[in-house]
C-alpha cells in the first residue's frame, strides 16, 4: 500500500555496517545482515528533510545477496598519544589507536519505499506544512543524489540513491518464503518526536519475505529501551536570526 | 536470528542432553577451576578426610565479580583457594592477604536467603571452626614446619605433590593458592560432591540472580525488567583466553559515545544475566567440542539442536572418506579413477549426519577471531537449514576433488583442508596473519557457495610450477591441490581425474607432453643408475610460461635418453614414441606453435597422464582385493 506522500528510492555503496549494538559497544563491530529502520531513515533524511516533518519508512527490499567482509582497523584512541622521536618514553603512555575487527557487509543494494508525515509536536512550524512544496523538493532532492552525503549504516560506509520503482529488478531472495531474524534494533524514539522528555531505544524482530521486510511504525514498536533522559530541541522563531535584521547588520 | 540468541537457544537444547562422552554444559553462576584438594566432610560440618587429586578442573560456583577476579579480594561462593577457606592462614604464616572475611560474609549470607542448602551450610559450619590448614596438615596434604607453611621442599626424598601442581613464583610456591573442592557425606543425598549436585547447583544460581541490582531490558530475550549482566565470560576459546565477545571500557577511547553518555554501556546495550551466561556458555562448550582452529581464529560450526555435523572444512579425508573400510558396501564395478568410488563414499560419510539433520534443524557457522587480547571479533555469521548445509559441504568436496597426496599414508581422492589451500598458495612458512586471512576467504567457498578466489587460484598454480623450489613431498601435495582447485573452478569443463585422449585443448596436451618428457628421462636415469632431477622437472617453471620454446630445449635434451632406452628398453621407447605422435597430432592449428604462457589447465594434462603411466598392476592388485571382500 502506498502512502501519500511516498518516495522510492534504490540505495547502494560498496561496503554497509549497521552494527549490532551488543558488539558496538566493545568496539569490535559486526553489522546486521539487515539495514535498520533508523539508518534508512537517516538516508531518507539525507536526501531532504525539515523538522515540519517526520519520514517514515515502510518497506526495504534486499537486492543483492548478503555477503560479508572484514576488514582490520584501526580506531584513534580519544586521548591516545602518537610516538614522539623526541620523547620515546611518550610511547608507553596512552598508544595512538587500537586495533579492532570490523565485519561489514559487502556490494550492498535495496530498495526503500518511504513517506513523510507531519511533525505534530512542532506546532511552531505548522505555517510549513504544505505537503505539495515538500513533496516536490523531497522528489527532486532524490533526483539530484540527496543533499546530504548518504551512508549506510556508518559513516565509512559511502552510499548513492536514485528513484526507482519499488519491486523492479530481480532480486537474490525473491525466491525465499521467509527467513526469520531474531530482536533487532529498530530506531531511537526522539523527544522531538515523541513530545517525551526521555530517549528510547526500539526492537522488533524483523521477517523477510520473498526479499522485502515490511517495517513496523515507530508507535507500533513495542520492545523498548529506555536511554537516558533528554529534551527536544526547540526550533522556531525565538531562535532564528531574521533575514533582514542579518542584512542590516552586516551593513548591505 | 541474532548469534548470541542462537547460542542461549542452543544452551537450552543441550543442557541435559549432552552427546555421550561429551563435557557437561556449564550451570549459569558457575566456572570452571583447577582444583588441587578435596576435602570431605559429613552431613554437620565435622572434617572426614583430605586429599590432594593434582590438578583437576572442576566446575565451581561463582559470582560475576569472582569469575573475572584477578588478584583482587572477590570470593568463589563455596569452593575457593585456602586463603579463602582458612580462617587460621594467618595464623599459620600465610604471604598473602587473608581474604576469609570476605568469603565468610558471603557464605553465611547464601545459607541465611530462601535459596540456602543443607551442602553450603555444612561448609559454612566447618570453616567458622577455623581448623581447615591444621586439618590439612594432619592429613599430610599441606606442608608446614615450625607453625609455618611451607614455600620450598627442603628435605630430602621428593617433593610432597601439592608443592608439584601450585605454580612458583620466583621459586617460592605459596600453599595458600591450593584450590579445594569440597565433598559432603550426607546420608540423604547419594551425591557427595558440590560440583556434581545440580540442587546446589541450582541453589547457588537463584541465590545469585537475587543478588543483581540492575535490571532492564534484555537484549536477547526481548524480556523487560530483567537482571541485567554486568560483566560479560571470558576463556572463550582456551583457559587463559582473556578476550571478550561483549565488553565496554569506554572511559578513555570512545568507541561507542555520543548519544550515550555513560562509559559503562548499560545506555546502549544490556543483556540478560542468564541469557549472556548461558549463551557463553554454550560458545566455549562449541569451541571446545566442534570447532576449526587455526591460532586465535576458531571458526565453530553446529546445529542449534545439539546433535553432530560434520566439520565443514576438513579435507575428505579426515571427513572420513579416507576410511577404506566405507568402501566394502560399495559396489566394486564403479570406475575407481573417476571419482564415482569417491562420491559414493562421501555420501555414505554424510548419510548418517543426513538422517540426524532434518530440514527445520538450524546450523549456524561463526568465525571468531582477535586483533588484540582483550576483546572478540565475530568475523563471520551465517545460518543456514541443515539439508542445504550438507548440500554446500557434499557440493564443495565433490567439485573441489582430485586425487591427493598428502604423504605416506594420506592418498586420498577429495578436497583439500582449509589450511592445506593457505598452505599450498603461500607455503609451508606462511605468516600466520596471511593464512587467518586466507582461510577467512575460503570460508565463504564452502558455506555460501561462492566461486573460488581467481588469485589464490593462480597463486596456488604458479607454485605448483616451481618444482625446484620445494622437497619432492610438498611439490606433490601442492600439485593436487591445485589440480582440485583448478577443475573445480572450472567444473563447466569437466575435467575427469583419468587421462581423457579425446580433449585436444593446447594447455592439456602440453602438460601430457611434460609429463612423457619426464618419464622418459626418468626411466633413462633409472635405467642408467642415475638419480638426479630430470629436464623436463627442473625446466617446468619456464615450460608454464613459454612452453613452445621451452619444449624444444626438452625435446633436445631427451635424445641421449631416447638412445639409451632404445638399446635396452626397446618396448617401452616404441610405445613412448608411438604416443609422442599421437599427443602431437591432438593439436589443432597453430596451437603447438603457440608460445603463450600455460594456464592451469596443464597442471591437469601433467596430473592425468602421470597417473597413466604409473604401473596398473596396483590398481588390479586393489580391485580384486575389493571383490574379495565385498560379498560381506
Amino acid at each position: 500500500m502506498r502512502n501519500r506522500n511516498t518516495i522510492e528510492f534504490k540505495v547502494w555503496g560498496r561496503n554497509a555496517l549497521f552494527t549490532d549494538p551488543l558488539t558496538r559497544i566493545g568496539g569490535e563491530k559486526f553489522s546486521y545482515h539487515l539495514p535498520t529502520y533508523e539508518a534508512l531513515k537517516g538516508i531518507a533524511k539525507s536526501i531532504y528533510w525539515k523538522p515540519t516533518f517526520i519520514w517514515v519508512i515502510d518497506a526495504v527490499r534486499i537486492i543483492k545477496p548478503i555477503r560479508t567482509l572484514t576488514k582490520g582497523t584501526k580506531p584513534l584512541n580519544y586521548d591516545g598519544i602518537y610516538p614522539s622521536r623526541r620523547n620515546p618514553e611518550k610511547k608507553k603512555e596512552t598508544p595512538a589507536n587500537t586495533l579492532s575487527i570490523y565485519t561489514f557487509l559487502s556490494d550492498v543494494e535495496y530498495q526503500v519505499r518511504a513517506h513523510f508525515e507531519w511533525n505534530l509536536h512542532h506546532p511552531d512550524l505548522a505555517n510549513d506544512r504544505n505537503e505539495g512544496k515538500h513533496f516536490s523538493v523531497a522528489q527532486r532532492m532524490l533526483e539530484r543524489g540527496g543533499r546530504q552525503d548518504i551512508f549506510l549504516g556508518t559513516r565509512d560506509c559511502q552510499g548513492y540513491v536514485m528513484p526507482c520503482e519499488f519491486g523492479s529488478e530481480i532480486g537474490s531472495y525473491d525466491t525465499i518464503e521467509r527467513v526469520d531474524y531474531g530482536l533487532t534494533f529498530h530506531g531511537f524514539a526522539y523527544p522531538d518526536e515523541t513530545g517525551e522528555a526521555i530517549l528510547r531505544a526500539r526492537f522488533w524482530r524483523p521477517v523477510m519475505e520473498h526479499g522485502v521486510i515490511h517495517f513496523p511504525r515507530p508507535e507500533q514498536c513495542d520492545i523498548l529501551k529506555e536511554v537516558r533522559p533528554m529534551v527536544a530541541k526547540q526550533f522556531g522563531q525565538s531562535c532564528v536570526l531574521s533575514v533582514d535584521l542579518e542584512a542590516s547588520d552586516l551593513g548591505a | 536470528m541474532s548469534w548470541i540468541q542462537k547460542l542461549y537457544d542452543t544452551y537450552e537444547a543441550c543442557l541435559g542432553h549432552e552427546p555421550d562422552g561429551a563435557e557437561r554444559l556449564l550451570p549459569v553462576s558457575h566456572t570452571y577451576q583447577q582444583a588441587h584438594i578435596e576435602i570431605t566432610l559429613t552431613g554437620d560440618g565435622r572434617f572426614e578426610s583430605a586429599r590432594t587429586i593434582g590438578k583437576i578442573e572442576t566446575a565451581i560456583p561463582a559470582t560475576e565479580n569472582s569469575a573475572g577476579r584477578t588478584t583482587n579480594c572477590a570470593p568463589h561462593a563455596l569452593c575457593d583457594k585456602v586463603q579463602y577457606c582458612a580462617k587460621d592462614y594467618a595464623a599459620w604464616g600465610g604471604n598473602k592477604k587473608p581474604f576469609f572475611a570476605e568469603y565468610e560474609d558471603q557464605l553465611s549470607s547464601w545459607c541465611s536467603s530462601e535459596h540456602r542448602h543443607p551442602k553450603a551450610a555444612a561448609i559454612l559450619t566447618y570453616v567458622r571452626s577455623g581448623s581447615v590448614i591444621a586439618d590439612l596438615i594432619h592429613e599430610k596434604v599441606l606442608h608446614a614446619t615450625d607453625g609455618k607453611l611451607l614455600t620450598k621442599w627442603h628435605e630430602n626424598g621428593e617433593a610432597p605433590e601439592i608443592l608439584k601442581v601450585l605454580t612458583a613464583k620466583s621459586g617460592e610456591r605459596d600453599q595458600g593458592d591450593a584450590f579445594i573442592r569440597w565433598r559432603v557425606r550426607d546420608l540423604s543425598n547419594p551425591c557427595s560432591a558440590v560440583w556434581e549436585d545440580t540442587t546446589l547447583q541450582n541453589a547457588w544460581a537463584c541465590y545469585d540472580a537475587s543478588t543483581k541490582q540492575t535490571k532492564g531490558l534484555c537484549m536477547v530475550t526481548g524480556q523487560p525488567a530483567t537482571d541485567l549482566a554486568v560483566n560479560h565470560p571470558k576463556r572463550l576459546r582456551h583457559a587463559g583466553d582473556g578476550a571478550k565477545l561483549i565488553s565496554a571500557n569506554d572511559s578513555s577511547g570512545f568507541t561507542f559515545r555520543g548519544r550515550f553518555i555513560d562509559d559503562t554501556g548499560a545506555q546502549a546495550c544490556g543483556i540478560g544475566y542468564e541469557s549472556t551466561q548461558k549463551a557463553h556458555s554454550a560458545l566455549r562448550w562449541l569451541i571446545k567440542r566442534q570447532s576449526y582452529r587455526n591460532g586465535d581464529q576458531v571458526i565453530v560450526s553446529w546445529a542449534t539442536n545439539g546433535v553432530n555435523i560434520p566439520d565443514p572444512f576438513l579435507s575428505s579425508f579426515d571427513l572420513g572418506t579416507g576410511d577404506e573400510a566405507t568402501d566394502l558396501t560399495a559396489p566394486t564395478h564403479l570406475d575407481h579413477s573417476a571419482g564415482q568410488a569417491f562420491a559414493q563414499r562421501l555420501s555414505l560419510a554424510l548419510r548418517g549426519y543426513k538422517a540426524q539433520l532434518s530440514d527445520n534443524t538450524d546450523i549456524v557457522v561463526m568465525g571468531l577471531d582477535s586483533a588484540t587480547p582483550g576483546r572478540m571479533a565475530i568475523t563471520y555469521y551465517r545460518e543456514l537449514p541443515g539439508s542445504e548445509f550438507l548440500e554446500r559441504i557434499e557440493h564443495w568436496h565433490i567439485q573441489f576433488s582430485w586425487k591427493q597426496n598428502f604423504g605416506k599414508d594420506r592418498h586420498f581422492d577429495g578436497a583439500p583442508a582449509l589450511h592445506d589451500i593457505a598452505e599450498a598458495a603461500f607455503g609451508m612458512r606462511i605468516d600466520e596473519k596471511l593464512k587467518k586471512s586466507t582461510i577467512e576467504r575460503l570460508v565463504p567457498c564452502i558455506i555460501d557457495g561462492q566461486p573460488f578466489p581467481r588469485d589464490l587460484l593462480t597463486t596456488i598454480v604458479r607454485r605448483a610450477c616451481q618444482r625446484i623450489n620445494m622437497p619432492h613431498w610438498a611439490w606433490e601435495k601442492t600439485l593436487g591441490i591445485a589440480c582440485a582447485l583448478y577443475s573445480g573452478t572450472f567444473h563447466q569443463e569437466k575435467y575427469t581425474m583419468t587421462l581423457e585422449t579425446e580433449r585436444t585443448t593446447r594447455d592439456y596436451l602440453y602438460g601430457r607432453l611434460l609429463a612423457l618428457a619426464d618419464h622418459i628421462e626418468g626411466r633413462a636415469l633409472h635405467v642408467g643408475g642415475e638419480s638426479r632431477d630430470t629436464t623436463a622437472a627442473k625446466l617446468m617453471q619456464r615450460f608454464a610460461q613459454r612452453p613452445a620454446s621451452t619444449w624444444r630445449t626438452i625435446e633436445l635434451a631427451l635424445v641421449p635418453a631416447k638412445s639409451r632406452l632404445r638399446a635396452k628398453r626397446g618396448g617401452f621407447m616404441h610405445e613412448m614414441e608411438k604416443l609422442h605422435d599421437q599427443i602431437v597430432c591432438a593439436f589443432q592449428g597453430n596451437d603447438f606453435i603457440a608460445d603463450s604462457p600455460l594456464s592451469g589447465e596443464f597442471l591437469l594434462g601433467y596430473h592425468c597422464q602421470r597417473e597413466a603411466f604409473k604401473p596398473l598392476q596396483k590398481t588390479i592388485e586393489s580391485s580384486s582385493d575389493a571383490t574379495e571382500i565385498s560379498p560381506n
